[in-house]
């Protein structure tokens, strides 16, 4: 993103829409830290500038890799999806893609509100390899791999900063502890924060056996949370 | 896509926050699909939503209501403030059998009463374990609480705190404060009404 210094007149309005913080002034004219800013474009579709200062240009790569990861109008080239991550199991009732008996995780770099540089998600990609996990082949993190049985990303990309970005795995819910205390270790060397989710397939009865499972182990979890309620069609076996 | 699951909040205040998504899954169910998103913004508009949205075009706060209806696409979009709301759209979805899958967030409790209402199980759940990492670099929680009801993160801390400070100088009201943070979150699951009142209580104190 740049803003033509011809047009700035200093209004400062956007300084406080950038979720980044990466615009201020300098020399009476409202500047952007590049190595800062995640091209997300919300300075720009904000239209908060009288002037129409801001002009975005797709960067090259491995720059554009911002873009894509920081504007969820953007789809995902490969995923046709728009945003960071993958229909996860908002179909899971059409595509099966979570079964009885297995936990899909996602840990979401940057998220929320701080962003994140790729070196962060490599480094915990690279511990969740080492404990057998299966990335998740339609997660636009997963493309950025370079080796996905070790979870190394491409070197290119990890000094990039995006808003967010998610790792998508999957791993038989025998696994959750030691997986669960692999994230608490490496969560401490990481730079920025991510949000952890866990998702489940409910038993017939309706129970979650993963909720059980975290209570057990006593791993708090958020009142809150999201529910596929079934009504995609055709129906998977699962 | 997680961008409705980690919405912080007291269980009062997120007792008054529920988002509805409808989509196809990619490959499977997918054409033809635009018409049966269509439909379901239709009965959701039907019972009062406080958002609507659909992210290429952006949301009610954006646009007005009928074109985010028409532009209906990949996914949508539809926040409301009680149960009773979310019930009844359930049951109107029960009924239109647009073979689209349906997700509901907010208070698993809550939701599955609305869901028994409709006559509906849950399938699947996806729980929110937090924030992990140098959460020491995050902005505070009542911040947060407005943040992160856009999970994309297109809501800036600053922008918040420069609307607390608005309402505090009386040169905003809570509810035009929450008009301004509401087009930014493109994907319409944005609760104006629930900013509106977590700003009102910053800028009283």
């Amino acid at each position: 993103m740049k803003i033509d210094p011809e047009l700035c007149i200093a209004c400062e309005a956007c300084l406080p829409y950038c979720p980044m913080a990466a615009i201020s002034m300098k020399d009476d004219v409202a500047v952007i830290d590049d190595d800062e800013c995640v091209e997300c474009n919300v300075c720009l579709k904000s239209k908060v500038c009288p002037v129409d200062a801001f002009a975005f240009e797709m960067p090259p790569y491995p720059r554009s890799v911002r873009h894509v990861f920081s504007d969820p109008r953007t789809e995902h080239k490969e995923t046709k999806i728009a945003g960071r991550g993958t229909e996860e199991m908002k179909t899971n009732e059409v595509t099966g893609r979570f079964k009885r008996g297995w936990v899909g995780m996602g840990c979401e770099f940057g998220r929320p509100g701080i962003g994140t540089r790729f070196r962060d998600v490599d480094k915990v990609a690279q511990v969740l390899a080492k404990h057998g996990v299966e990335f998740e082949s339609k997660n636009p993190v997963t493309f950025l791999m370079e080796n996905r049985k070790t979870g190394k990303l491409k070197p290119e990309v990890l000094n990039e900063k995006v808003l967010s970005a998610i790792i998508e795995c999957l791993y038989p819910i025998e696994k959750l502890e030691e997986i669960m205390k692999a994230l608490k270790e490496v969560a401490k060397e990481v730079d920025t924060v991510f949000s952890v989710e866990v998702i489940n397939r409910a038993d017939p009865d309706g129970s979650y056996p993963l909720r059980k499972k975290l209570d057990q182990m006593g791993i708090p979890y958020y009142i809150n949370g999201k529910q596929n309620v079934g009504l995609g069609r055709p129906k998977a076996d699962v | 896509m997680t961008h409705t699951l980690h919405r912080r909040g007291t269980r009062e205040s997120l007792s008054e926050d529920y988002v509805m998504l409808c989509l196809p899954a990619v490959g499977v169910n997918n054409e033809g699909h635009a018409p049966k998103l269509k439909k379901f913004l239709e009965i959701a508009t039907k019972y009062d939503p406080v958002n609507i949205g659909t992210i290429k075009l952006g949301n009610m706060y954006s646009h007005s209501k009928e074109e985010v209806v028409k532009a209906a696409e990949a996914v949508v979009h539809a926040v409301f403030v009680n149960q009773g709301q979310v019930a009844d759209v359930l049951k109107d979805l029960e009924k239109a059998d647009l073979g689209m899958s349906v997700v509901v967030s907010g208070i698993f409790e809550k939701v599955d009463e609305c869901l028994k209402k409709a006559g509906l199980k849950h399938h699947t759940a996806n729980f929110s374990l937090g924030i992990w990492g140098k959460t020491e670099r995050l902005p505070s929680n009542e911040i947060l609480e407005v943040t992160t009801m856009c999970g994309h993160a297109m809501v800036a801390a600053n922008l918040v705190r420069e609307m607390v400070k608005e309402i505090k100088a009386g040169t905003k009201t809570p509810e035009d404060a929450a008009k301004v943070l509401a087009p930014q979150c493109a994907c319409g699951i944005f609760n104006p009404a629930r900013a509106a009142k977590l700003m009102a209580a910053m800028a009283a104190k």
